[in-house]
């Protein structure tokens, strides 16, 4: 039953794009907007399933209970805020403007470090040509996006600049497209495959 | 009043559907070949170092949405999901699954129960091997070291949408020495993930999981037609360059 | 007809099998007794001398018993036992059939040699044997002379007591019928050792057994002096030796029917290796036939065969037991059980084909703790029976990868004998790398921030404008002030600090054109970064006005620029004059019914995704709007062919730094580009140097190493 479902809603969602009828386009507006609420409510299943997790963890003092503790606190205190006095309440922003924004600031510049290890490491440890193409033309990147260390109209600058738009703008954009190409051909395939009910996500 | 018809487009998807079937009814005649992935080689006898020694396979769908593009790498990923957790139902530690999104959790829960009750074992499932670790991808991301570390994951797979973070989840398991197998969509961030895991997935390789887990015959037979139409696009593409180059089409 | 049950799986055979069809077991064990069918051919019919040929059965099955042995030979290609007409049976055999039933143990009364006159006391009359008896006997019978007409047997050589036995042999009555001895005509050993070492042949103590010696028939009792010798069969007693068979006297001939079940008993074993002069006694093993109940073994003089003095007290100790006597027409008397060897008494269905052989045939057990006992069960024969492979084991198939895992299986057994040196103690490795480059970076952001480089110091300021921004400028300027510019904000609290940097100048560009500026964004932060970084250049309600967040990711953007005003309703940080009122009602909309109806869309973004969604799904409906992109400089790449395409769908693109700050020169304004551009150039000069140096590391060591099987090097943190 489930799968019928699945299949017809699909195909109906699949043929507005293709059929300009009003009826199937109707539907699909309906579908997709129904899409759009399961797809909130899935949020606070998602959450729902987040505590529960956590609180297994704090009644069973199972390995770091007390920051799965923290985090039932914190998030009962956000929440009870955010419905209580709304989500841009003065103190929803004051908590988003100096915990939630540097924390994830933060987690952003720690990759950057940790690329930069990862680049360090990756001919040493790979060992394989693409491995050192691949240093090699981030290298030739940074030194084209960045700030020139002599005169920002050097001819050597210029033609790292050049050499960089012609790496990004060429090689990178083409061979992009061409992952996209393939990442859109193995997307509509598995598509497909939920379409016919081949894969079930949803359970048997 | 039926308005117009984008025949093209029809015409398209009837060619995807009928070489997804048509290779599917002469798989069996014609057995597929695939190339090796080293990932994929490696991935089994990592699960079942990991069944063997008690540690945890852990496999993140990633931070996409159920709606929208970016729903198709963690599809594969549940498809990848079904597999793997076939052969660690009766592990001491079976697999756990994390995304950033609920309806993508509440999808893992089901593809485990279904996995469990295949292998008669629906006793074991818990509901809580399908998590939401955040709702924002860094947020989820940040929650990884935690599991990563508690839960003893040898294997991690990272198999859906991922961003500039799916390179902090990668770096989080090599850091713990863990198996790294890790596949998304985003170029990007397939970039950074050749730089930071193990056996990084480069394009639509995370597509093909499912048919070098050997899942079904039908992901065998949707790979191949991934191909068949990659050649068909190859084509059209160099002829259409030709043909620009010539004068021919403007 | 009856079947039979194999003693070891208790599955039914039918009742001539000689093996059982499930486990290989054999059906009918050894028996001394020589039954008919074990004569060569041509003999089978003919009545056996009794002196002669038992003696000569009693040394073929010696001999059986070790060449079977030997050879493994089945039981059906046992040789028959050499028979001579003029064996003659050992006179103690001749005293088997006056050992008295009643008594448990012990040669039977009558003429006991000195080796078994220590017995005498102690060993009744045995007693007419049961009808099983008579039938197990008659089936040892009948097998031995089955394997007698499939082959001969060769002699084997004779050892000295085994001579005596032809020298002192008494002849046994040929009155006696072919299944009957008595005991007085087969005397007792002349000697008995006083411990003797039987062999552990099966007879079962339970049941008597007459024992008939046909000495015409029988072959001459075979010894060999081979370390592979078979067990005696009991009626001949060791010889006094530590480890020493019982010696069977000159004058004591062996009966047919002992001969015979030593035949079934040399069947059975094949790795006997106690030589020929510490040979045990044969203790005939437990018939398992029916037919060969009832077949009468030769009478043991018990009376005469020395027992340990233990064993004679638990003679007088213990009740003799009245065995009921079977028709027969011997006249031995049944033996009888004591009480304790009762209890050991087998259940019923096991019994049923448990042939059992009577006090006086039984071999008194000469090793063990069992030593100096009767009709002690020998399991020796039992466990040394060779059990072939059944079918099914013989047809074994096996997949590639059961003989994957197998050979994986016995690398893995073999590696265990492998010695490996102790595991070292895992050292604790501290990220070193991570630390050092991690420290690297922070002091080359932040040295520039600390020196507080001015304007023009540092890093050389990009010196002329890309043509994407000249572009992008241009269309900035052309947009008509009245209608509001719709700006999209899809990226996370984590792109913040690229992305504020870089949208920063556009957005005060447009603040400072007098522009009202509409957000949106598909991320739930999305409005707060918004909020954040209008309030530096704007005041909201005035130059901006928040429509808040719009959930369904990429759905709802087609949603949206189809029809905006029914996909989002309300707002975010409306103005105290707008609360509890929808974005909508904000005079900066008044005007806007769809996308179309904005000067200008700009979507700042750090996902492809969204950036092509937006691209994707607002083409169609934006109409003469122009949409222009700040993307992150990772995400240009996939974006730029919108841009670039013949008929482009973006309109402007801003990405990176270095742009910024040029837009923030042009603009002749000091923003955070600006402030941040020494910063950015440490930065990235840092990462520069690292990055060469881990190329010169990596191929350092990619040349230095020898040429091996490379493996993945550990995590070096």
């Amino acid at each position: 039953m489930w799968a019928a479902a699945a299949v017809g809603s699909g195909i109906f969602v699949l043929l507005g794009y293709f059929i300009d009828y009003e009826i199937i386009l109707t539907l699909r507006l309906i579908l997709m907007r129904w899409s759009v609420l399961l797809a909130a409510v899935a949020l606070f299943l998602g959450l729902f399933n987040l505590l529960t997790v956590h609180w297994s963890k704090v009644s069973e003092q199972e390995k770091g209970w007390p920051f799965s503790a923290l985090l039932i606190l914190v998030f009962l205190v956000t929440l009870i805020m955010g419905l209580v006095f709304g989500p841009d309440n003065q103190i929803s922003l004051l908590l988003f403007n100096y915990i939630q924004l540097p924390i994830e600031a933060s987690l952003m510049a720690l990759l950057a470090v940790f690329l930069a290890v990862a680049g360090f490491r990756l001919v040493s440890r790979r060992r394989d040509p693409f491995s050192l193409i691949f240093v090699v033309v981030a290298l030739f990147v940074l030194l084209g996006t960045g700030p020139s260390l002599g005169a920002s109209d050097s001819d050597a600058y210029i033609l790292l600049r050049q050499l960089r738009n012609w790496i990004a703008q060429v090689w990178a954009s083409g061979g992009a497209r061409g992952i996209l190409l393939g990442v859109a051909l193995g997307a509509g395939l598995t598509g497909l495959r939920v379409l016919l009910a081949v894969d079930r996500p949803y359970g048997d | 009043m039926l308005g117009s018809i984008d025949i093209v487009g029809l015409l398209v998807l009837l060619l995807f559907l009928g070489l997804l079937l048509g290779f599917a009814a002469v798989g069996r005649n014609w057995p597929t070949v695939f190339r090796p992935v080293p990932g994929f080689e490696e991935l089994g006898t990592a699960i079942e170092r990991a069944v063997e020694a008690g540690e945890r396979v852990h496999l993140s769908l990633g931070t996409g949405s159920v709606i929208g593009s970016d729903s198709a790498p963690a599809l594969a990923g549940l498809a990848m999901l079904s597999r793997v957790a076939s052969v660690t139902t009766m592990s001491d530690k079976p697999v756990v699954v994390t995304a950033g999104d609920g309806a993508m959790t509440m999808l893992a829960q089901e593809t485990l129960r279904s996995a469990y009750q295949q292998a008669k074992v629906g006793e074991r499932y818990r509901r809580t091997s399908g998590r939401m670790l955040g709702p924002t991808p860094l947020s989820y991301v940040a929650s990884l070291p935690i599991l990563i570390a508690n839960e003893d994951v040898s294997v991690h797979i990272l198999a859906g949408s991922f961003g500039a973070e799916g390179a902090l989840a990668a770096d989080f398991g090599e850091r713990q020495h863990a198996f790294v197998i890790a596949g998304t969509d985003d170029a990007q961030s397939q970039a950074l993930l050749y730089a930071t895991a193990e056996y990084p997935m480069i394009g639509e390789e995370i597509f093909a999981g499912g048919a070098y887990l050997n899942v079904g015959p039908l992901h065998r037979a949707s790979l191949r037609a991934q191909d068949a139409v990659r050649m068909l696009i190859v084509v059209l593409i160099l002829t259409g360059t030709v043909l620009r180059a010539l004068g021919v089409i403007l | 007809m009856a079947d039979v049950r194999c003693p070891m799986c208790s599955k039914s055979n039918p009742e001539d099998a000689e093996v059982c069809g499930v486990c290989g077991a054999r059906l009918k064990p050894l028996v001394i007794d020589q039954p008919p069918q074990e004569q060569p051919p041509g003999q089978a019919e003919e009545p056996r001398t009794e002196q002669g040929a038992e003696q000569e059965e009693g040394l073929d099955w010696l001999g059986r018993i070790r060449t079977e042995a030997e050879s493994e030979v089945p039981d059906d290609e046992i040789e028959p036992e050499e028979t001579t007409d003029e064996a003659v049976s050992p006179d103690w055999l001749g005293r088997l059939r006056e050992v008295d039933i009643t008594a448990d143990e012990g040669p039977p009364d009558g003429e006991v040699p000195d080796w078994l006159s220590a017995f005498s006391e102690d060993v009744g009359e045995v007693g007419e044997p049961e009808g099983e008896e008579q039938e197990w006997l008659d089936r040892i019978r009948e097998k031995k002379e089955t394997e007698a007409a499939e082959g001969e047997k060769e002699a084997e050589p004779v050892d000295d007591w085994l001579a005596r036995l032809r020298e002192d042999e008494e002849l046994v009555p040929e009155s006696l019928g072919a299944d009957e001895i008595t005991p007085e005509e087969f005397p007792l050993p002349a000697e008995i050792p006083a411990e003797e070492e039987v062999e552990e042949q099966v007879i079962s103590p339970i049941e008597p057994m007459d024992i008939s010696i046909e000495p015409s028939e029988a072959a001459p009792l075979e010894v060999v002096e081979d370390e592979e010798a078979p067990p005696k069969p009991i009626d001949v007693l060791p010889e006094p030796t530590e480890v020493a068979p019982p010696a069977v006297p000159s004058d004591v001939e062996l009966p047919s029917e002992v001969e015979g079940e030593v035949e079934e008993v040399d069947a059975r074993v094949d790795e006997f290796e106690t030589p020929i002069e510490d040979e045990l006694p044969h203790v005939p093993a437990l018939i398992l036939d029916e037919e060969a109940i009832g077949e009468q073994t030769p009478d043991l003089d018990l009376d005469s065969i020395q027992l340990p003095g233990w064993l004679n007290e638990l003679r007088e100790t213990t009740p003799q037991e009245e065995v009921p006597a079977e028709d027969v027409s011997q006249d031995l008397a049944p033996a009888t059980l004591p009480s304790w060897l009762e209890a050991m008494r087998p259940v019923e269905t096991f019994r049923s084909v448990v042939e059992i052989e009577s006090m006086d045939e039984q071999v008194v057990e000469s090793a063990g703790p069992l030593a100096g006992l009767q009709g002690v069960l020998m399991a020796e024969p039992v466990v040394a029976i060779p059990r072939s492979a059944t079918v099914g084991a013989a047809r074994l198939e096996v997949t590639e990868r059961q003989y994957a895992q197998a050979e994986l299986l016995h690398r893995i057994v073999e590696e265990e004998d492998q010695e490996r040196p102790a595991a070292t103690v895992r050292r604790i490795r501290l990220p070193f790398l991570r630390w050092v480059i991690g420290f690297l970076l922070v002091i080359a952001v932040l040295l520039p921030t600390v020196l507080s480089f001015k304007n023009g110091e540092g890093f050389p300021l990009p010196s002329y404008m890309p043509r994407d921004l000249g572009t992008l400028f241009s269309v900035v300027e052309e947009i008509p002030p009245e209608r509001p510019v719709l700006t999209v904000f899809d990226y996370t609290p984590g792109y913040a600090g690229e992305l504020n940097t870089v949208a920063g100048p556009l957005l005060e560009h447009i603040i400072l054109r007098g522009l009202k500026v509409v957000t949106v964004s598909t991320q739930p932060t999305g409005s707060p970064l918004a909020e954040g970084l209008l309030s530096r250049v704007g005041v909201n309600g005035e130059n901006y006005v928040h429509l808040g967040y719009l959930s369904g990711g990429s759905t709802a953007v087609q949603l949206f620029t189809a029809a905006p005003r029914e996909t989002i309703s309300m707002g975010f940080l409306l103005p105290d004059d707008m609360q509890s009122q929808s974005g909508w009602q904000s005079p900066i909309l008044q005007d806007v019914l769809q996308l179309s109806d904005f000067s200008l869309i700009v979507v700042i973004t750090a996902s492809t995704d969204s950036a092509r969604a937006w691209v994707e799904q607002a083409y169609p409906w934006k109409g003469e709007t122009p949409l222009v992109m700040v993307l992150s400089v990772g995400t240009e790449p996939l974006i730029r062919p919108y841009y670039e395409a013949l008929e482009p769908q973006v309109d402007g693109i801003l990405t990176g730094l270095p742009a910024a700050v040029t837009y923030e020169q042009y603009l002749g304004r000091s923003g955070d580009a600006l402030a941040l551009w020494n910063a950015f150039g440490a930065g990235m000069l840092t990462v520069e140097l690292i990055l060469l140096a881990g190329v010169i590391y990596g191929a350092a060591i990619w040349l230095a190493r020898p040429r091996t099987v490379e493996t993945r090097s550990e995590h070096n943190d």
